[in-house]
């Protein structure tokens, strides 16, 4: 069996480094993007148990790359973790929101937990 | 005073005194008029100042300068005139400087006193003033000559107040056009306070030759009278009555006075009231001449309402004004706020990955994290410095500096973070450079920011390079420090707003103050920063700083070279 995967995107290198570091150590494919629509393609190619969306303000929020994540989401029936605003209505209807600035530790929890349940 | 108001550009909302017998207006740091706008020329033109008034001169710029819509090269100014230079449009107002002492302070408003009342000899409604021009079975000539003053004076009424934006100057401005037509010895415009909806003295005025310590009382029941029924009053002379001798009013020498009501759009703004008067120790002549008629009354009326309108006009641009200086902290706030956000995740995240290398005894871990730290407060810092810069006009420290040295402090600092983004910096010292006077701390931010910005520009593109140089010859009257990338280019559509503030590319990167702030230190130091950019090719940035008389011999040198370049494992080209 393999080890459950997540997918990370986020424009800050930095919180990219921190999720891959600490999720990497405890077992976990990470695979990360740090715009939309490379990651998009990965989620499209490695179809992992967990998405990791960081919505930074005026850029993904309500956009077709919003949209298109949440479909893939519901589509390969992996879990979608938002971070930031975003609003629920047509373009985003499940998945967890978690606002900005986050704590690592309970984000990492739910992404450990969610993931098990996946795999 | 003269002045010039600023309603439209970068600087809306300014006001500029303009003092002194010629005053150059431009871009240019320290000039007294200097405005921020880059369509504007560094010295674009000056206002001279003679018997006549103002004068103002285009001084050959770039751009052209403009009243009134129409390209000038010497114009004389006059009321209201607008004048635009680059994006920078301002109102014209000149209020002329009186003799006449004005002051709110010698004017008190005494008590109810049923029996002033009764020297009301005549009002007049606001229908009464529009009825100033209608025509008269007396057809002759002195009927027409008095109603063309009467008609000259409204035109002059309407012309001076619709030009300005200022309430003290307007008031001045009524009372001024007042005191020319009527031998009032004194007056005094109250406003409406908005907040207890008393009236309250804005300005008063007393005619050359009356003694300016003297109080000026006005009767509180005249004020409420034509308050409450929104009429203007006149009172006769008071000598003959005996009632008279003994209220506050005769006691004060007044002897005759007309009060009207401002009578504005939606409700009384504000109160004219104009006296004349005989000082203490004078004898009140056995049968004074009257100097008010009716035919001032009716005149004083439609002139308190066209001031009225001119004065919720003012307030309305100041309520207006600031309603966007709001807008535009609530903005700012919002956008110091998400950056604020965006550090304090990164400190969240750095903290978090010391903890896990701590519990775990991972030394690697640890230093990737207090890395992240680190980069964040310098981060916060960063923001800090540039906020502070920003939001204040500062004077720079000007001292005989070495440049080599600023620049190669600058480059030291950013050797990490180059190496980091795999950009190359490329910058040799000169030789010949002999000492500048400029304030190290502020040029060392200036530069810092550039090339912060250059760095970034160039990221993850091949054989990335930033390229730092000084331009200077001794019969140059500036010294330009070159920071060139080639990066990505800057889009002719954004170059304009790339000095704008909170303006940014960069997404949470950038904090949209760097290059604003790079440019108000060059202004400062009387110089200016300016770009030349090629989309796709890359960007220059040119900070000139006047080479200012007074350098002393060459700079040293510093001793290492300062080539700095990526480390030997880390490529300078990135592929992505």
């Amino acid at each position: 069996m393999s080890a459950p995967s997540v997918l990370i995107v986020d424009a800050s290198a930095e919180n990219r480094e921190v999720l891959r570091t600490v999720l990497g150590r405890r077992g976990l494919t990470v695979f990360e993007a740090e715009a939309a629509e490379q990651g998009l393609e990965l989620a499209r190619e490695h179809h992992p148990d967990v998405i990791v969306l960081d919505v930074e303000e005026k850029q993904h929020a309500h956009s077709a790359a919003g949209q298109q994540f949440a479909d893939e989401a519901d589509a390969s029936g992996c879990q979608l973790i938002v971070l930031g605003k975003i609003r629920r209505g047509p373009v985003f209807t499940g998945g967890h929101v978690i606002s900005k600035p986050y704590h690592f530790a309970p984000l990492i929890h739910t992404i450990e937990q969610l993931a098990a349940k996946a795999a | 005073m003269a002045t010039l108001f600023v309603l439209q550009g970068r600087d809306k909302g300014k006001r500029f005194d303009l003092r002194g017998p010629a005053q150059t207006l431009g871009r240019e740091s320290g000039i007294p008029l200097q405005v921020s706008d880059s369509e504007v020329s560094r010295r674009h033109a000056e206002i001279h100042k003679d018997d006549q008034g103002y004068v103002l001169v285009d001084l050959g710029s770039s751009n052209g300068t403009f009243v009134n819509a129409e390209q000038i090269t010497e114009r004389r100014l006059t009321n209201g005139d607008r004048l635009q230079i680059g994006r920078t449009l301002f109102l014209f107002t000149d209020a002329d400087e009186r003799s006449d002492a004005p002051s709110v302070k010698a004017v008190d408003i005494v008590g109810a006193a049923d029996v002033e009342a009764s020297r009301i000899v005549k009002s007049a409604s606001q229908d009464d003033g529009s009825r100033l021009f209608s025509a008269s079975d007396h057809a002759d000539s002195p009927w027409l000559a008095a109603a063309r003053n009467n008609l000259q004076l409204m035109y002059r009424t309407a012309l001076a107040v619709s030009h300005t934006l200022d309430i003290d100057q307007l008031l001045a401005r009524i009372l001024d056009m007042i005191f020319d037509w009527v031998e009032a010895d004194r007056g005094c415009i109250m406003l409406v306070d908005h907040e207890t909806d008393a009236l309250t003295p804005a300005a008063s005025r007393i005619r050359k030759g009356i003694n300016a310590d003297q109080r000026l009382t006005i009767s509180r029941t005249i004020l409420d009278y034509v308050t409450e029924r929104q009429e203007g009053v006149l009172t006769s002379n008071a000598g003959d009555d005996e009632r008279w001798r003994s209220e506050s009013v005769i006691s004060q020498g007044v002897r005759e006075a007309i009060c009207v009501p401002m009578q504005g759009r939606y409700g009384i703004v504000g109160a004219i009231y104009i006296d004349t008067y005989t000082p203490a120790g004078k004898v009140l002549p056995t049968r004074p001449v009257n100097k008010f008629t009716e035919e001032h009354l009716k005149l004083m009326v439609a002139i308190g309402h066209q001031a009225a309108l001119a004065v919720e006009d003012t307030s309305y641009y100041s309520a207006m004004l600031q309603a966007e200086r709001l807008a535009t902290m609530g903005q700012t706030i919002a956008t110091l706020s998400h950056h604020i956000k965006n550090i304090l995740q990164g400190i969240r995240g750095g903290s978090y990955l010391i903890e896990e290398g701590l519990k775990d005894n991972d030394n690697d871990v640890v230093r990737r994290g207090w890395r992240i730290v680190e980069k964040n407060q310098e981060r916060i810092s960063h923001l800090v410095m540039d906020m502070l810069t920003f939001s204040k006009d500062r004077e720079p420290e000007l001292v005989a500096s070495n440049l080599n040295e600023t620049i190669g402090d600058v480059v030291e600092l950013m050797k990490t973070r180059a190496a980091e983004a795999q950009v190359e910096i490329a910058w040799q010292p000169r030789g010949d450079l002999p000492q500048f006077h400029f304030d190290p701390d502020l040029l060392h931010r200036a530069i810092l920011n550039v090339v912060t910005n250059a760095i970034d520009a160039c990221e993850k593109r091949d054989a990335a390079r930033v390229d730092i140089a000084v331009d200077w010859s001794a019969d140059h009257r500036f010294v330009q420090i070159v920071v060139a990338d080639n990066g990505a280019g800057i889009d002719p559509d954004d170059i304009q707003r790339i000095f704008s503030v909170f303006e940014s590319k960069k997404g949470s990167r950038g904090t949209g103050l760097g290059l604003p702030v790079s440019q108000k230190i060059m202004r400062e130091h009387g110089g200016d920063i300016r770009v030349e950019s090629t989309p796709g090719a890359g960007s220059r940035f040119y900070l000139e700083l006047p080479a200012q008389a007074g350098a002393t011999g060459v700079s040293p040198v510093p001793t290492e070279a300062d080539n700095v370049a990526p480390p030997n494992n880390a490529p300078t080209c990135h592929s992505e």
